[in-house]
């Protein structure tokens, strides 16, 4: 007798086992026609998130059959980035709205992970044009604008008369304030291996008249001006003017180095104005923004950077995802995410008189703007950053010369593009 | 057990009827049974993923250019043979693996017979070296790397105050010293494990044989190197197997410290083949780098168990 029920005890627990198995497969069943519920991927934390789950609350007042979930991603771009490839590959039908990188759209197109989308419902002519152009792939439009981002010069108005336009000019500037205050850092930027210490490099390599990809798409990463743009920056380590540790910088550390006023100038991004502008910060009322320096042959280059929105493309609820991003790339919905974030709007007819009046920083942004570059439009893009990534950390850490670090990159950036070709 | 029909229901499992299954077969297939589940769960969460991965290496399949993808044969393959950045990764691997592995053991080794002793507080301690063990690696990483950090760190200001050399070093932009609190962090978090194991073989060994060495004469060290060494060889090599393979599938602690930086001086085969299929979106490829990481794992598998065979045992 024991025997039998140890044999049904057995066949039991395969039959749970299945069981387990089998509801891991099927997915939520969809719930009716009437309500449904959108799952809203999103990068951003504190004032950020407040301004989504507003933007959401507002959504969801107006078409009250819709739920967004929001799901928050890592603030890492990189590691956002994984994720989402994750979703994708398993062909998951969420995330239904993702907030993107502007640089990722191209690829994820390319891999055909998200929707097309019919540009004659957005509005588009309301847009700044480099931030649509860098939604658009083989033609087609992918991605909506949300928020526009520039990577620019913060300077210190109490210590810097004007912000300086030359690249000697800035490091005259930073040393005059250095022999007075020994302890400031001169520049404060971007120098960790990933993704922001590339568009610092842009930057400086638009500057001196350089490009990672020419207008052919073919790389010019090893180009006189590169090599010229990663020796400055290079000797800005070297000759004390950037502490060693940018290094190891990301936004954050860049930021706590700015705002806690022990640096003169810093690379970043918009984010960082109305934070500098906040009751308590040490350098209130004391911070400019800027566009980058450049060199007369050269071309001010400010990184375009930002957020777009697209659509899953296995989303079991297109219409409702487009009715999302259309509520939240609207005029309206901008102006209130400035309000509440600081992100700056991607359409020109959300700066209205208002907010400029209660954040005057965004008239000093908008001068910037115009300045804006994106980085090359390529699915192929993150690992032509990878490879630069690679060539600026090996030069900060003093185990290549600009030159051969930049000959290696480019290598890499060729082959990457040749395997690609078949 | 088959060898051993004991009597629990007499007399019935030696005389078999005709027709009827025997005590022992019908014991057998209820042991089938039990087994079934498991080796479900087995085949679908490892067997298959490994042959999906090995079907994947065959194939040009690049994401984003999902029209290209093509079978490809052995041209993966080819491309690992000669990819000087996967073998350099593989030799600094292997690097880490012999220099982590060696200090975990010896560590672990310490810590087992320091805890093996009879003292006050015993069962704390025993629990407390186990904390490091039980925090998830991303977060020990993180840990560290903040110890490490130049301006807040404990290690700069330790060395600040000690009027030690490197007290403004920055650790992570330098090809060489970047390992060092990569490899603590990773001795930090395993040694416990190490120990833990190292622990349970060391209560396996009789009392009486420590007795009776102590009796012939033999000092401490002779009893350690004599009696402990060599009835801990099963158990030292089981944790070299545990310990050796995880090391060299180090990805998280690298993942979160350095990103492979400076340059790639700690980029190892598992970031490598994280690179090629979550930025590179190439899916073949990065398959044929799993394939291959995983030949090389079993390889070393393959000789500890060979070396457990012939030396293992409790014969000394």
């Amino acid at each position: 007798m024991l025997l039998r029920q140890r044999s049904w005890a057995a066949l039991g627990s395969a039959a749970l086992l299945m069981g387990v198995l089998s509801a891991c497969g099927s997915s939520p069943s969809a719930s009716g026609s009437s309500n449904v519920t959108l799952v809203f991927a999103n990068q951003g934390l504190g004032t950020e998130l407040k301004a989504t789950q507003t933007a959401v609350k507002g959504f969801e007042k107006l078409h009250p059959h819709i739920k967004v979930k929001i799901e928050t991603l890592s603030a890492n771009s990189n590691d956002a980035y994984q994720s989402l490839v994750t979703d994708f590959t398993s062909g998951s039908s969420t995330p239904d709205v993702i907030t993107a990188d502007v640089i990722w759209p191209a690829a994820f197109a390319a891999a055909h992970w998200i929707q097309p989308l019919s540009a004659s419902q957005y509005h588009l002519n309301h847009f700044f044009q480099g931030m649509v152009k860098a939604g658009e792939y083989k033609g087609t439009l992918y991605a909506i604008p949300w928020f526009i981002n520039v990577e620019g010069l913060y300077y210190r108005t109490d210590l810097v008369k004007t912000p300086p336009k030359t690249f000697s000019a800035l490091v005259a500037d930073a040393k005059a304030v250095q022999k007075k205050h020994p302890k400031m850092y001169g520049l404060a930027f971007e120098g960790d291996k990933y993704e922001g210490a590339v568009t610092v490099f842009q930057d400086v390599s638009g500057g001196f008249g350089g490009e990672f990809l020419n207008a052919q798409g073919k790389p010019v990463i090893n180009s006189r001006a590169n090599i010229k743009a990663l020796t400055w920056l290079d000797n800005l380590i070297k000759k004390g003017i950037s502490p060693t540790a940018v290094t190891g910088w990301e936004e954050g550390q860049v930021q706590q180095a700015f705002l806690s006023g022990n640096a003169v100038f810093a690379t970043n991004w918009p984010y960082l104005y109305p934070l500098a502008e906040a009751q308590g910060s040490a350098v209130k009322n004391k911070v400019g923004f800027a566009p980058p320096p450049a060199i007369a042959s050269g071309k001010v280059t400010a990184s375009l950077g930002g957020d777009v929105l697209v659509i899953n493309k296995n989303t079991k609820y297109p219409k409702q995802a487009e009715e999302l991003v259309k509520y939240l790339t609207s005029s309206k919905t901008m102006t209130q995410r400035a309000l509440i974030s600081g992100d700056p709007p991607a359409r020109t007819d959300a700066y209205t008189k208002s907010l400029i009046a209660q954040a005057p920083w965004f008239a000093q942004e908008e001068k910037v703007y115009k300045y804006a570059v994106p980085r090359p439009v390529t699915p192929l893009y993150p690992q032509i950053s990878a490879a630069i990534q690679t060539a600026l950390s090996e030069v900060y850490s003093g185990q290549a010369s600009p030159k051969a670090a930049l000959d290696q990159a480019q290598q890499k950036a060729k082959s990457i593009i040749s395997n690609n070709g078949q | 057990m088959a060898s051993k029909p004991v009597t629990r229901i007499p007399g019935r499992a030696f005389r078999p009827r005709p027709g009827h299954q025997t005590y022992t077969a019908r014991r057998a297939r209820v042991g089938y049974l039990f087994v079934l589940p498991a080796v479900i769960m087995l085949a679908l969460v490892s067997v298959y993923p490994l042959l999906y991965n090995a079907w994947l290496s065959l194939h040009h399949d690049v994401l984003t250019d999902p029209l290209a993808t093509h079978f490809s044969g052995l041209a993966n393959y080819h491309l690992l043979l000669t990819d000087s950045e996967f073998w350099g990764d593989f030799l600094r691997t292997l690097i880490f693996t012999v220099i982590s592995v060696a200090i975990e053991l010896v560590l672990g080794m310490v810590l087992a017979l320091v805890v093996s002793r009879k003292f006050r507080a015993r069962s704390l301690v025993r629990a407390s070296i186990l904390i490091p063990w039980a925090i998830p690696t991303a977060v020990s990483a993180m840990l560290w790397k903040m110890f490490f950090d130049q301006r807040t760190g404990f290690v700069d200001f330790f060395l600040g105050l000690l009027h030690l050399p490197g007290s403004h070093e920055v650790w992570f932009n330098s090809p060489f010293w970047a390992w060092l609190p990569i490899i603590l962090s990773d001795m930090w978090k395993n040694t416990p494990f190490v120990a833990l194991l190292l622990l349970a073989g060391l209560q396996g060994i009789p009392h009486e044989l420590y007795e009776s060495a102590r009796i012939d004469g033999a000092n401490a060290w002779q009893i350690f190197w004599r009696v402990t060494v060599p009835l801990m060889k099963p158990t030292i090599l089981v944790a070299l197997i545990f310990r050796t393979l995880s090391a060299l599938l180090i990805f998280d602690t690298i993942f979160v410290m350095t990103g492979g930086g400076p340059g790639i001086s700690t980029e190892v085969v598992s970031y490598y083949n994280w690179y090629q299929f979550m930025t590179s979106l190439n899916f073949g490829y990065g398959a044929a780098i799993s394939v291959g990481i995983t030949i090389i794992a079993m390889a070393l598998a393959f000789l500890y168990v060979r070396l457990m065979r012939q030396g293992g045992g409790f014969q000394v």
